[in-house]
């Protein structure tokens, strides 16, 4: 099997002959190493197992009449232990594209910052900007040459190209779906269940922010592996901006105030006549 | 996860001057989905003697239902209630007559004694009690408990102040704990009055 390594192929050695070993710290070597064993297909089994991806988050993405939304929760877990409720799952690829972030971690944040210089290049090489369709084709092409090696990514690619708005779902199994809306994680089941009932496509940039956050405020409440802070992002023709984080201990008493309920017992000083 | 993670839980009890609280989150979950936010798992077994389960929801409800059974029939036969020494020993043994088909629950268990001296105690699921003077805790956020615990314990606390400590050391730990939290319900239990109060906590 032969990997497609050309997403490594970012950078040129700074001086023009360097041809010497691959640890040379000023050129990036031309391919990640395999480790050399006997059983290497066993080898692979134990580490897919050791990174152990786990999908606990959510994330969501729709198109609307004024452009894209993309909202995700901030929680990183460790089987039952959080580790983290302020992990940054939207990724900024460049200034009008945006990328989410499921499974593991390190594999979406290298690959996503992969896809950014390589859209970069495409836009020097060619004087325009790279659309939607094409970023999430190379995405979707590296991941399907690294398919079975135990990468752990569940990514939705939102961005806003000349033909408008565009939204796709990459995963690491190698599949890329072009949609309007989109859910990924342990908690998108509850994510899609306010999102497709509240959604319509002629909504204000401000409704549309509230169903997102709304969306992923029930998926923290039901997901165990989901919490922390509720960002929302809205990508229009300017770019993409950042509208909101909110932490979701505070919007579930926005949303539902505790009210003041009858005393069952109460002690009080009865008057001696 | 384990079964003892199915449900998810937390469970703690402490010690202060002459009163004990104990306190406890109210999620149910099956794995990572919340079902319920006010199930509960402290419960009374007279007024001066409180056992929280932690583990199986079943075994909990289960376990909860017979020790109540036990403790009634004592009660009829003895005419006064149980030490909380001696109930201790009770579930010890309850739960060691399962050993090889075990309840999966680990029970924390608090109440004042003679001259209403305070008495904590916790156990593992076949029974193995361990005692404390200061705190025992229970549950899937186990591990965050003891920390939290042992930086905010005291000795001789008084009861407001033990209020606000195991408070603050269940809302800190169950932050840390995707299969616990959701509200926490708190009993503190003085020679003279019992106080029950639920806890706001983040609901994610």
């Amino acid at each position: 099997m032969k990997l497609d390594t050309s997403g490594l192929n970012s950078m040129v050695p700074l001086y023009g002959a360097e041809e010497d070993s691959e640890e040379s710290i000023l050129s990036v070597p031309s391919s990640f190493q395999l480790p050399r064993t006997t059983d290497f297909d066993g080898f692979q089994k134990k580490a897919v197992q050791m990174v152990k991806p786990a999908k606990g988050t959510t994330t969501l993405a729709f198109i609307f009449k004024e452009g894209v939304i993309v909202s995700a929760d901030s929680r990183a877990s460790m089987g039952g232990y959080i580790s983290s409720q302020s992990v940054k799952k939207i990724i900024e690829i460049n200034p009008y594209m945006l990328g989410t972030m499921a499974g593991g971690a390190a594999d979406c944040q290298f690959w996503h910052r992969n896809l950014g210089i390589k859209c970069r290049l495409h836009e020097l090489a060619n004087k325009r900007r790279i659309s939607v369709t094409g970023a999430s084709k190379l995405l979707a092409n590296i991941l399907y040459s690294y398919r079975g090696m135990g990468l752990s990514i569940g990514t939705m690619i939102a961005g806003w190209d000349e033909t408008g708005p565009g939204l796709y779902y990459v995963d690491a199994e190698g599949g890329r779906l072009k949609g309007k809306r989109f859910s990924v994680g342990s908690g998108s089941p509850y994510a899609y269940g306010v999102l497709d009932s509240g959604y319509r496509y002629d909504m204000t940039i401000e409704e549309a922010a509230e169903l997102a956050r709304r969306a992923i405020y029930h998926a923290t409440f039901r997901d165990g592996a989901s919490g922390g802070v509720a960002s929302v992002y809205y990508v229009g023709p300017d770019g993409w901006k950042k509208l909101s984080g909110d932490d979701v201990g505070d919007l579930h008493y926005l949303y539902y105030p505790v009210t003041a309920s009858p005393v069952d017992q109460e002690m009080s000083e009865i008057p001696v006549s | 996860m384990s079964i003892f993670e199915y449900n998810g839980s937390a469970v703690v009890a402490m010690v202060g001057k002459n009163c004990f609280a104990i306190a406890s989150d109210r999620r149910l979950g099956v794995n990572l989905q919340t079902i319920a936010t006010d199930f509960q798992r402290i419960f009374k077994i007279h007024d001066k003697l409180y056992i929280g389960l932690s583990g199986l929801a079943t075994d909990v409800q289960t376990l909860h239902q017979r020790l109540v059974f036990r403790h009634k029939l004592y009660h009829l036969r003895e005419e006064r209630d149980m030490k909380p020494e001696t109930f201790a020993s009770l579930v010890s043994a309850m739960l060691y007559e399962k050993r090889f088909g075990p309840y999966f629950c680990m029970p924390v268990i608090a109440g004042l004694g003679d001259n209403d001296v305070p008495f904590i105690c916790t156990m593992d699921a076949i029974g193995a009690k361990e005692l404390a003077k200061d705190f025992v805790v229970s549950g899937t956020a186990s591990e965050s408990l003891y920390g939290a615990c042992e930086s905010m314990f005291k000795p001789d606390m008084e009861p407001e102040e033990l209020f606000e400590t195991i408070s603050q050391a269940l809302l800190a730990s169950v932050d840390r704990d995707c299969l616990s939290g959701w509200g926490g319900y708190v009993v503190l239990v003085t020679p003279t009055e019992v106080q029950e109060r639920t806890l706001k906590g983040r609901m994610d």
